[in-house]
C-alpha cells in the first residue's frame, strides 16, 4: 500500500504540471485582457494609460515567458500578485477558504444525512409512494438550475416569510451564532439539494442490487433484524460506488460553489473566481484553478484508498 | 418516521432552523446600541481604496476620502476641500502674458487627516505629482498633464499653472492623497502599497474613517469624530457597504427590508416601484448611448457620406420605442451628448425623429432603390453594413437588434459582429468598422471635444468638421459658464444638424432608497448619490 501511494503521489507531479500548462493556455486564449476592467467603465481613457497598465502587469510579454515566470514562482510557493487588488494570491485564497469550507462542509453534512436517509428508505420501500416521491424529488434536484432554486428560497424564506436573511454571512453589528446560522441555512440548503439528489440515487440503486444478494438472504435467514441486515451487511457494500462520487465531489470543498456563493453573496473561493474571471485577473485565476485541480487529483486518490477500506476484495500492490 | 435516528435528525434540524430564525427576528435596519448604521447593498466589491488607481467608479472611496471638489445632484461641481472654485468672477483665475493660466485654490482650514495630521496645500501638490507621474494608472492622467506647475504660497492655498485655458480644470482633484503617508515612495510603490489600498493606513479627510474590510463581504466605515465641517457632522455613526453582486439577490434583500439603499437594474423597476418603506429614484446617469457611423473604410464612405442618407437611416429608427418599450421607460431619451440634468444641456436640440415614410423617400431620392430581395441597391452595391457590438452589454445589443429590424423595414440590411471588450476596443481604434452602438460615461464637465473633433483621441468615426472643431475648442477655453454655454449650445446644434451620430438614450440608474434616509440627493456622476453623505441621517 505504501509503495502504491508513493507511486501515485509521484505520478501527480507531471499531471499537475501538465494541468497548469493547459490552464494557463486556456486562460490566455480567452479574448481580452486585464485592461477590460478599465474599458468597461465607458470612461474616456488615455490609450497610453492602458498600455502602461498592461506593461506594469507584464501581460505585454509573450505567453510562454509569462508562464515560465508564473511557474517559477509557483514552485517556490509564490502564486504571484493579483492584478486587481495588488495583493498576494496565496493570501487572498487563504482569506476566502474558511467561508468556502464552512459552506461546503455544512452542505456536505446536510447532504450526507439526507441522501443516506432518502437512499436507504427508497431502496427498502421500493416502488412505494415514498420511493416515487424520492425519485421525483431527486430528478427535480438534479434538473433544477441552482440560481433559480436559490432565488426561490430567498423569495419564500427571506421576502415572504421574513424568517431568514438572503445574503452575506452576518448582520454586521448584530453578529451572533444564531445570526450566522441563519445566514448559512439557505445557501447550504441550495448546495446540498443537488448532492442529495445525486447521492441518494446512487445509494438506492446500489443498495437494491446488494439487497438481492445471497449473503443478505442468509443474514435474513439467520433471523437478523432488517435494520441490522441493511445497516451492517448491505450498506457497507452498497457504499462503494457512492463513496467514489462523494470523494470527487469533496474536491469541490476547496474550489467553492460559483453560483451559490455569488447569489448568496457568500465570501468564498467560488465568488472570488467569478470576480477574477471578469477582471481577467490571471494570477488569481491560476491560483484558484490550481487549488481546485490539486484537490481533484488528491481526492481521486482518497477515493481509491477508501475503496480498499470498504471492500476487502480490493488490494493495491 | 418513528425510529430514534429520524427523530433525532428532525430535532437537530428544527433546533438549527429555530436558533437561526430566532436570531433574525429583529428589524435589520434598526439602530444597534443606539448607533445609526446605514446599510448599503452595493453591487460589487471595490478593488483598491486608492481613488486614483481604482478601476471602479469610486463612490465608496468618497465616504472616506475627499477632493477639492465633488458633483451635486445638478451635475455641477461644488467645492469640498477647496473653499471655492476659481472663476473669473471671484478673481482667482489669472491669465498670464505667455498664455498660461494661474489658478488659485483657497483650501479649507482646520482640516485634519484621520490620523490627526493637518491637511495642507503640500498634499494637493503631492497628489498632482503622483497623478502626472508615469504608471500612476489614473484614467484621466492626460487632463492633469496640462498643469505645468503647482505652488504652495501658504498651507491653505495652492496655485496651479496651466499651460493654457482648459475649462475642465474644475473637475480634477476628486481626491487628495496624504503626503505624510505616501510621500517618499515611488509611483510603483504607491500603486502597490497594500496598507493604503486595503485600508489599514488609509487616511482621508472625509466624514467617515475606514474601520474594516471583510474580503468578499463588506466594507465598514465609522464616523469621523474630528470632521472639519463641525461636530454635528456626519450624523450617521457607521456605514456598511455589503457587496452583493447579483442584482436579483440585491432586489430580494431590499424586499426583505435588510438594506437602506441599493442600485438595481432597469428591468427590476416594475417589481419594486411600490415597495413599502422605499422610494424608487430614477437617476439619470451620464452614460450616453448612441449609434455611430464611420467614414473610415471605403465601404462605409460609400454608404454614409451623404448626410441625407444618414438622416434617412436615423429616421427609420424609433428611439422612443427603444426607450419606452425595450427599456420599459427606465431610460431617458437623448438628443445631445450632454445630460439634461446638467446646466450645459441644450433643450432646443432635437435628433432625427422617427419617420419611416420620409426615411424611405430620402433613400430613394439618394438613388438607393429597393431590390428584388427587399434590400436597397445603388450602382450594383447592396445597402448592407456590419454593426459592431460589445459582448455582455445586453441593453446595447438589444437596442442594436431593434435598429437592425427597423432598418430592414426600409430596405437596409445590418449584420452583427460581437466582440469582447478589449477586442472590441481594439477594433474600434483600428478604424476598421462601419457602425457601432456604444456608450460614453461622461464626467460632469460637459466637454465632448475629444469625441467629435477631427482626429480627436476618441473620435474613431472619421467625421471631421473644422467649423465645429473651432466652436468646441473655444468652448474648452471658456473658463466661465456665461461664455461657455452659448458655445456648447452651438456645438450640440451643429452635431445634430450634421447627422453624424444618433443619440439614443441616457442610462437611468434605478436607486431604491429607504424612506428612513434623510438628506439623499441622487446624482448620476461617478461620485454617485453618496456625494453628500455627511448630511445624511436616518429616521
Amino acid at each position: 500500500m505504501t509503495r502504491y501511494l508513493t507511486r501515485r503521489v509521484l505520478q501527480m507531479i507531471p499531471l499537475i504540471f501538465g494541468i497548469t500548462v493547459v490552464l494557463f493556455a486556456v486562460i490566455q486564449a480567452a479574448p481580452g485582457g486585464p485592461e477590460a476592467a478599465l474599458l468597461e467603465s465607458d470612461r474616456f481613457i488615455d490609450p497610453a494609460v492602458i498600455e502602461a497598465y498592461r506593461a506594469r502587469l507584464g501581460v505585454d510579454q509573450p505567453v510562454p515567458v509569462q508562464y515560465l515566470k508564473w511557474v517559477g514562482g509557483a514552485l517556490v510557493g509564490d502564486l504571484g500578485m493579483s492584478f486587481s487588488t495588488t495583493r498576494p494570491v496565496t493570501e487572498m485564497i487563504i482569506e476566502r477558504l474558511p467561508a468556502t469550507l464552512e459552506l461546503m462542509g455544512a452542505s456536505f453534512l446536510l447532504a450526507t444525512i439526507l441522501a443516506f436517509g432518502l437512499g436507504i428508505l427508497s431502496a427498502m420501500k421500493q416502488y412505494t409512494w415514498f420511493d416515487h416521491l424520492g425519485t421525483g424529488l431527486s430528478f427535480v434536484g438534479i434538473a433544477m438550475p441552482v440560481f433559480w432554486f436559490a432565488l426561490l428560497l430567498q423569495l419564500v424564506f427571506g421576502v415572504w416569510l421574513g424568517w431568514l436573511p438572503v445574503a452575506g454571512t452576518e448582520t454586521v453589528g448584530a453578529t451572533g451564532l444564531g445570526d450566522h446560522l441563519a445566514h448559512l441555512v439557505l445557501p447550504s440548503l441550495v448546495l446540498s439539494f443537488r448532492y442529495v439528489a445525486g447521492w441518494s440515487r446512487y445509494l438506492r440503486s446500489s443498495l437494491l442490487g446488494v439487497l438481492t444478494a445471497d449473503y443478505i438472504r442468509t443474514a435474513r435467514a439467520k433471523g437478523l433484524s432488517e435494520r441490522r441486515v441493511v445497516g451492517v451487511h448491505a450498506l457497507r457494500n452498497a457504499m462503494v460506488p457512492v463513496v467514489s462520487v462523494m470523494a470527487l465531489n469533496l474536491a469541490g470543498l476547496f474550489s467553492g460553489a460559483v453560483i451559490t456563493e455569488t447569489v448568496f453573496a457568500w465570501p468564498g473561493i467560488g465568488r472570488m473566481f467569478v470576480q477574477a474571471m471578469f477582471a481577467r485577473d490571471y494570477p488569481l485565476l491560476m491560483g484558484i484553478l490550481l487549488l481546485g485541480s490539486v484537490m481533484v487529483v488528491i481526492f481521486n486518490l482518497v477515493a481509491d484508498v477508501l475503496y480498499a477500506a470498504l471492500d476487502p476484495r480490493i488490494r493495491y500492490e | 418516521m418513528s425510529n430514534p435516528a429520524t427523530r433525532t435528525l428532525i430535532a437537530i434540524l428544527t433546533t438549527v432552523v429555530g436558533v437561526a430564525c430566532a436570531g433574525e427576528r429583529r428589524d435589520p435596519l434598526a439602530p444597534i446600541d443606539g448607533r445609526q448604521i446605514l446599510r448599503v447593498a452595493y453591487e460589487r466589491e471595490v478593488d483598491v481604496l486608492n481613488a486614483f488607481t481604482s478601476q471602479m467608479l469610486v463612490d465608496i472611496h468618497f465616504s472616506m476620502v475627499e477632493g477639492l471638489i465633488t458633483t451635486d445632484e445638478h451635475n455641477s461641481y461644488v467645492p469640498v476641500l477647496a473653499k471655492e472654485i476659481p472663476t473669473d468672477a471671484n478673481g482667482l483665475l489669472e491669465r498670464m502674458p505667455d498664455g498660461t493660466v494661474r489658478m488659485t485654490w483657497p483650501l479649507q482650514e482646520n482640516v485634519r487627516w484621520h490620523d490627526g495630521e493637518p491637511f495642507t496645500s503640500a498634499d494637493v501638490c503631492f497628489t498632482w505629482k503622483f497623478v502626472t507621474s508615469e504608471n500612476s494608472q489614473t484614467y484621466n492622467r492626460d487632463w492633469y498633464l496640462r498643469i505645468s506647475g503647482c505652488e504652495t504660497p501658504d498651507e491653505h492655498t495652492v496655485v496651479f499653472t496651466w499651460s493654457g485655458e482648459y475649462a475642465y480644470y474644475a473637475g480634477l482633484f476628486e481626491a487628495i492623497l496624504p503626503e505624510h503617508v505616501l510621500g517618499g515612495m515611488t509611483t510603483e510603490e504607491i500603486v502597490n502599497y497594500t496598507p493604503y489600498n486595503r485600508g489599514a493606513e488609509l487616511v482621508g479627510t472625509g466624514p467617515f474613517r475606514f474601520a474594516e474590510w471583510k474580503s468578499g463581504e463588506y466594507l465598514r466605515v465609522v464616523r469621523n469624530e474630528d470632521y472639519w465641517r463641525g461636530a454635528e457632522y456626519p450624523v450617521i455613526d457607521e456605514i456598511v457597504w455589503a457587496f452583493i453582486p447579483d442584482a436579483n439577490t440585491r432586489m430580494n434583500a431590499m424586499r426583505a427590508g435588510q438594506y437602506h439603499y441599493a442600485r438595481l437594474e432597469p428591468t427590476q423597476v416594475r417589481e419594486v416601484g411600490d415597495l413599502e418603506g422605499y422610494q424608487l429614484q430614477l437617476i439619470s446617469s451620464n452614460t450616453f448611448l448612441h449609434l455611430d457611423f464611420s467614414l473610415n473604410t471605403e465601404r462605409s464612405r460609400l454608404l454614409f457620406s451623404d448626410r441625407d442618407v444618414r438622416r434617412a437611416l436615423f429616421q427609420a429608427i424609433d428611439r422612443e420605442a427603444i426607450a419606452t418599450q425595450l427599456m420599459q421607460g427606465t431610460v431617458e431619451l437623448a438628443n445631445t451628448p450632454i445630460n439634461p440634468s446638467g446646466p450645459y444641456h441644450n433643450p432646443n436640440v432635437s435628433a432625427a425623429r422617427y419617420d419611416p415614410t420620409e426615411s424611405a423617400r430620402l433613400l430613394t431620392a439618394a438613388g438607393w432603390l429597393v431590390g428584388p430581395d427587399g434590400i436597397r441597391t445603388k450602382n450594383g452595391q447592396r445597402f448592407t453594413f456590419t454593426l459592431l457590438n460589445r459582448a455582455g452589454t445586453t441593453d446595447r445589443i438589444a437596442a442594436a437588434q431593434v435598429i437592425q429590424a427597423q432598418l430592414k423595414s426600409v430596405g437596409v440590411e445590418v449584420a452583427f459582429e460581437t466582440l469582447e471588450s478589449a477586442s472590441w476596443t481594439q477594433k474600434w481604434r483600428s478604424l476598421n468598422w462601419e457602425a457601432i452602438v456604444s456608450a460614453w460615461f461622461l464626467p460632469a464637465d460637459p466637454s465632448f471635444t475629444g469625441l467629435f473633433q477631427c482626429g480627436g483621441p476618441n473620435n474613431m468615426t472619421g467625421f471631421c468638421d473644422p467649423e465645429l472643431d473651432e466652436v468646441m475648442a473655444a468652448s474648452d477655453r471658456a473658463l466661465n459658464f456665461e461664455a461657455r454655454k452659448p458655445l456648447l449650445d452651438l456645438a450640440q446644434q451643429a452635431l445634430a444638424d450634421d447627422e453624424r451620430m444618433l443619440p439614443i438614450y441616457y442610462n437611468v440608474v434605478p436607486e431604491l432608497v429607504s424612506t428612513r434616509i434623510v438628506g439623499y440627493r441622487g446624482s448620476g456622476t461617478n461620485f454617485g448619490s453618496f456625494w453628500n453623505l455627511w448630511q445624511w441621517s436616518l429616521k
